[in-house]
């Protein structure tokens, strides 16, 4: 917890994690991206943080399928973190398909910032980090 | 139909007939009441007719018995014109047959007769005294008469032709210094008055009878006194085969449709006075009293009675017509609403059924969309996992391919290249799993069996070395006294037993001793299976929505696929069975599998 990141990433496809670290990295070597396989490992962190009262990350992007604790498991432990966190964080759900009981659901969420499917592209990253950090990369 | 119409019928004329029946009679009654007036009526006046003859025979007699004779009357020879007036007198009167004086011995010693019609002759004497009438007459003091029988004129002891009925009167005669000198007997010819006696009143049959009952004159008889010539049917035993002796002799009564009606006629010891009041009163003597019965045949009885029997007779026929037409319509009315009712019934019965039948249909297609909603949650799970889960590694893949297509670091290339090998055999895996799936879903070959659960049970619980070593502290309980047989897939059945026993062994707390019970119940007339556990359980607070869903895993440090539940799952749906867990972190787990 040396670096405090900038994005986290959430969800079991290791595969998906490294191309989206080389992605963010194509747009800028300045953001510092963490990971995590599952929910659970994710909310831990999360709890961490604001025991340590540090700054969370600004941007997270949420896969919905995943063990242990899934996109919507995290939301609701999210949930019962949020008065305990000091700053804004913009939560994209990331899944690979568009079903609507998933947009559905994913509307309930006022946590949410957006709803994105994969792949991410590299156009589509910059444009989130574009409105997040007000920034041109 | 028509036994009800008659039942009907009946019950409504009967009581009609019987009050037919009642005026019938009464008017018989009535009617019998009026013949038999007119009868009596009619048989006075016959009576009476007959009296006045019979009294105008005695007083001609008793005119004849108060001449004053002469002394030593000879009427033959010395007073013989002293006669003489009189016989021209009894000449004209034709019911004079014979005039003749008879001495007290007996003898005639006149004689006059009727020849034909208008003469009377004077004829030869005979001897009278061995006559019951001579006998009586000679008994008979002054101001007697003695009115004899009515018999058919003899001569010479035969019975005259043609017959002649007649009657006799006989009367002590006097001289002028009243010594009686002999008697007079007039013979009066009866015919005339018999046939105006029998001649008919409207029909009716008339008997003049004598003391004996035999008869005398009758309608019925052409002939009068059929006795004296021998015809035996003359008695009224004969011939009127009626009780009437038994009735009083004034009577009338009605006996087998007949109506007789009788009266008798006494003439004996009565009296009557000729000429002015002065004159002492003649007494008749006689040994018959005559009975004059008048009758009234059935068929006569019938005739009167035609007009009312007739009357009742249409009245009835008509009441009968009407009366059936009136029970034939309403039964017929009635019958068509019965008919109409039960139609009503049937029809009722039968949308019943059909209603049942929708009913069952309803439950069927209740069922049927149950299983189908469970297929179509079972397709949208599949479609979500190929879409999902294999849709991520091929997308990982075409960002790889772009990659190494833009990448122009041959290291950065080596670091890509094993990168896809990685997308190859995640999706192999998928791929496999997509399999077994498939194969549940598919359930056109699934085998259903009778299955033994309990040999089931134990079969499955040998596969796992934890069970087979009694010292690892792993027991599996069986309480299956509720049922113990099942029609199932044996293959599912076998996967289901296993992953479920296979997660309680693998999710087992530590310092316990561990153990898995199966409790088969009925619960609301299901075969219900119970799986209970004392594992480490579940926060199903948190993972409760994805117990049972596709690579979902619950317990890090425990290794796993996600596929176990999910299949369990998918195969007692895919036979309409349905599973629910209850979890309690450090308690233990319960799975009810409801068949």
């Amino acid at each position: 917890m040396n670096t405090k990141p900038n994005i986290l990433l959430v969800d079991d496809d290791e595969l998906y994690l490294y191309l989206m670290q080389k992605t963010i990295h194509q747009i800028s070597k300045e953001l510092v991206v963490s990971t995590f396989t599952d929910g659970e490992q994710a909310v831990e962190y999360i709890t961490k943080c604001t025991e340590e009262k540090v700054e969370l990350p600004e941007v997270i992007f949420l896969d919905i399928n995943m063990p242990f604790l899934d996109g919507w498991g995290f939301l609701n432990e999210f949930k019962k973190l949020k008065p305990k966190i000091i700053n804004n964080i913009n939560i994209y759900m990331v899944s690979s398909s568009m079903r609507d009981s998933d947009v559905k659901r994913a509307s309930n969420f006022e946590e949410l910032t957006g709803y994105v499917v994969k792949p991410v592209n590299k156009v589509q990253l910059a444009e989130i980090f574009k409105k997040i950090y007000h920034e041109n990369w | 139909m028509w036994k009800r119409v008659l039942r009907m019928f009946i019950g409504l004329y009967v009581p009609l007939f019987v009050l037919t029946l009642f005026l019938y009679y009464s008017q018989k009654a009535k009617q019998i009441e009026n013949i038999t007036e007119r009868q009596i009526r009619a048989n006075t006046l016959k009576k009476i007719s007959f009296e006045e003859k019979c009294h105008s025979f005695l007083r001609n007699t008793h005119y004849w018995a108060s001449l004053k004779y002469p002394k030593n009357f000879d009427p033959l020879v010395e007073h013989s014109s002293f006669l003489r007036s009189y016989l021209e007198f009894i000449e004209d009167v034709t019911f004079y047959d014979q005039f003749r004086f008879i001495d007290l011995e007996g003898k005639e010693f006149f004689r006059a007769e009727r020849v034909g019609t208008d003469s009377i002759v004077i004829s030869a004497l005979q001897n009278k005294n061995y006559h019951p009438y001579v006998k009586s007459g000679l008994q008979l003091k002054k101001n007697q008469i003695y009115l004899s029988q009515i018999s058919l004129n003899k001569e010479n002891g035969k019975i005259e032709k043609p017959h002649k009925p007649v009657i006799r009167t006989v009367a002590p005669i006097f001289d002028a210094e009243q010594n009686q000198i002999g008697l007079l007997v007039i013979n009066f010819k009866m015919k005339k008055i018999l046939d105006q006696i029998k001649s008919k009143v409207e029909d009716k049959n008339v008997y003049l009878l004598d003391e004996d009952f035999r008869v005398i004159s009758s309608s019925t008889i052409k002939e009068d006194l059929p006795y004296e010539s021998g015809n035996e049917n003359s008695t009224i035993a004969g011939i009127l085969q009626t009780k009437l002796i038994s009735h009083n002799r004034d009577s009338t009564f009605v006996e087998n449709g007949h109506i007789w009606s009788q009266q008798s006629i006494n003439l004996n010891r009565a009296t009557f006075t000729f000429g002015s009041k002065s004159n002492l009163p003649t007494e008749i003597v006689t040994p018959s009293n005559w009975l004059l019965a008048l009758e009234i045949p059935q068929k006569l009885v019938k005739a009167e009675l035609q007009p009312v029997f007739e009357s009742l007779l249409t009245f009835n026929i008509i009441s009968i017509i009407s009366l059936l037409t009136l029970c034939y319509i309403f039964q017929k009315n009635r019958i068509e609403k019965e008919l109409f009712y039960k139609e009503l019934e049937s029809k009722n019965i039968l949308l019943t059924r059909s209603k049942d039948q929708l009913e069952e249909n309803n439950v069927m297609v209740n069922e049927m969309n149950n299983s189908l909603e469970i297929r179509n949650k079972q397709l949208s799970d599949f479609n979500y996992l190929i879409s999902h889960n294999l849709r991520s590694p091929v997308t990982s893949m075409s960002v790889i391919v772009e990659m190494i297509q833009k990448e122009k670091n041959p290291e950065a290339l080596h670091q890509l290249l094993p990168k896809l090998d990685q997308v190859a055999k995640s999706i192999t895996n998928l791929t496999e799993d997509i399999n077994d799936y498939v194969a549940i879903l598919d359930t056109k070959e699934i085998k259903i069996v009778d299955i033994d659960l309990k040999e089931l049970i134990l079969e499955v619980k040998n596969e796992f070395t934890e069970t087979l070593l009694d010292n690892t502290g792993f027991e599996v309980q069986l309480n299956l006294e509720a049922w113990d047989h099942i029609s199932y897939s044996k293959f599912y059945l076998q996967s289901i037993v296993h992953n479920i026993i296979s997660n309680a062994i693998k999710y087992k707390r530590d310092n316990v001793s561990s153990y898995i019970q199966f409790e088969s119940v009925i619960e609301n007339m299901q075969r219900v299976l119970y799986v209970r556990d004392n594992g480490i359980g579940l926060n199903l607070e948190r993972h409760g929505e994805n117990v049972f869903k596709l690579y979902k895993r619950f317990h890090r440090n425990i290794s796993g696929k996600g596929m176990g539940l999910f299949l369990v799952k998918s195969q007692l749906e895919a036979l309409n069975a349905t599973i629910t867990i209850d979890s309690k972190i450090g308690v233990g787990t319960t799975f009810k599998l409801i068949f």
